[in-house]
């Protein structure tokens, strides 16, 4: 299990007494910014967070709000990326944490840690990172970033599920309130006994982490050059920032979950995987500005370690003819066919 | 037609009726989700050779029973209900027009 701090802390350029296991990027999220605010909050009761957040960061935010605690949550730009100077101006003299995502999960976003941990450094307030999307699949280098907290979990990074980090920054200190108590393991951090068997397999793993970034964009580029010249399809999020692995397409006119239902071999999502038992359409979509109808419309493909060119080219083939079908019995494609501007209708909303 | 695409679903349902009032036949397009597309779907199979009138009686409840929709997908088959509806109190306004 000190093998594997050991190699998880290699990662990411760290000291291994920085790294605090948990069951995942979830409790690692709760763990962070709840300990925050409850050991800081002589200080100040004031969060900072965006609007795009995983849920493991919005619900703990939402549950401090109930104990006192005020927090902003900021619009994000269309492209995805945060308004810097809207951050700026947000911070006040009781700010004691901003919490924002490596990369989103919806649509692959890259935020910039540096510009962003800069400024939290110059204003004193610490800055925790929900880095699960990013951790293996980018480099991240904590000596030099300014980032005192990153929560993240092995199972997304091909490692085994039931295994999270927290990544506490030693140098300048951060501490923490502890949220499960019992024993004092983990420096006081997290009580309990640690799953050495995933945690084991876990650190093991990292060994087979390398060059496979290349091989994943030339595929995402493939999957959206395969669907790029259909009529009102609309790729979401910034194109410059972002990661390999994750594609988020809208094709208007054609409903998210009835497309999915087409596709009975592909395995994606509308919307973020961990809220697809929601009818709502994805609260990201909708935080970067785009209007229901068209968050309605918009998948997240993925593409990864296994999967293959042939892969991509089935699924393109399997997404236009379903789109075609769906836009075939869809009554707003036939409005849209014959000039109607949709908006212009007044739509009795049910 | 009837929904909202901001809510994910909209239906247009058109009606074929015969002299003695009778929907001969029903075709329907429909934005949504699977769900909404079966209840769609149903609705056009149940209303013809219907009068208008008993059409316009069939019930979301009866829809959602016969595809056994779960809770969060019933208002699909409310928009079924509303489909048929609108369309029955569509043809009548346009017959009243044209007499």
């Amino acid at each position: 299990m000190e093998l594997a701090r050991k190699q998880v802390a290699d990662l990411l350029n760290c000291d291994p007494r920085e790294i605090v296991w948990t069951s995942g990027a979830t409790e690692s999220d709760n763990l962070a910014i709840k300990g925050i605010a409850q050991f800081y909050k002589g200080k100040g009761k004031h969060l900072i967070t965006s609007k795009i957040e995983h849920k493991a960061v919005l619900d703990p935010c939402r549950q401090l709000e109930r104990e006192g605690f005020e927090v902003t949550y900021l619009n994000p730009l269309p492209s995805g990326l945060l308004d810097i100077e809207e951050f700026k101006s947000t911070i006040r003299e009781d700010t004691i944490l901003a919490s924002f995502m490596h990369v989103n999960n919806e649509i692959g976003v890259i935020q910039d840690l540096q510009v962003i941990g800069d400024i939290c450094r110059e204003n004193k307030v610490f800055f925790h990172v929900d880095a699960a999307q990013s951790v293996g699949k980018m480099p991240i280098n904590l000596t030099e970033l300014p980032v005192d907290l990153m929560s993240f979990s092995a199972h997304k990074m091909y490692g085994p599920k039931g295994v999270g980090i927290l990544y506490v920054r030693r140098k300048p200190r951060v501490r923490l309130e502890a949220q499960m108590h019992g024993g004092g393991h983990e420096r006081g951090m997290r009580s309990g006994t640690l799953a050495t068997a995933p945690i084991g397999g876990y650190g093991r793993s990292l060994q087979n982490l390398g060059a496979e970034n290349q091989r994943i964009t030339a595929l995402r580029q493939r999957l959206w050059d395969g669907v790029a010249d259909m009529e009102e399809v609309y790729l979401n999020g910034s194109p410059d920032q972002h990661v390999p692995g994750i594609v988020n397409i809208s094709f208007a006119f054609v409903e998210g979950e009835s497309l999915i239902m087409s596709l009975p071999e592909i395995a994606l999502s509308s919307g973020s995987a961990c809220t697809s038992a929601s009818l709502e359409p994805s609260y990201v979509l909708r935080a970067l500005g785009m209007n229901d109808e068209l968050a309605h419309s918009s998948l997240r493909f993925s593409v990864g370690r296994f999967t293959t060119e042939e892969d991509v080219d089935g699924a393109i083939e399997q997404v236009r003819r379903a789109v075609e079908k769906l836009r075939e019995l869809s009554p707003l494609w036939d409005m849209y066919k014959d000039g109607v501007d949709l908006d212009s209708i007044e739509w009795a909303a049910h | 037609m009837v929904g909202a695409p901001a809510c994910g679903d909209v239906m247009r349902l058109q009606i074929k009726v015969n002299a003695e009032g009778i929907i001969e036949d029903a075709k329907f397009k429909t934005y949504g989700c699977g769900s909404a597309i079966a209840s769609s779907s149903l609705l056009t199979e149940w209303v013809k050779g219907r009068t208008l009138d008993d059409a316009a009686q069939i019930k979301n409840t009866e829809i959602a029973e016969e595809l056994a929709l779960p809770p969060v997908k019933i208002h699909c088959s409310v928009l079924a209900e509303d489909a048929i509806k609108a369309a029955v109190e569509d043809y009548r306004k346009k017959l009243a027009a044209q007499a």
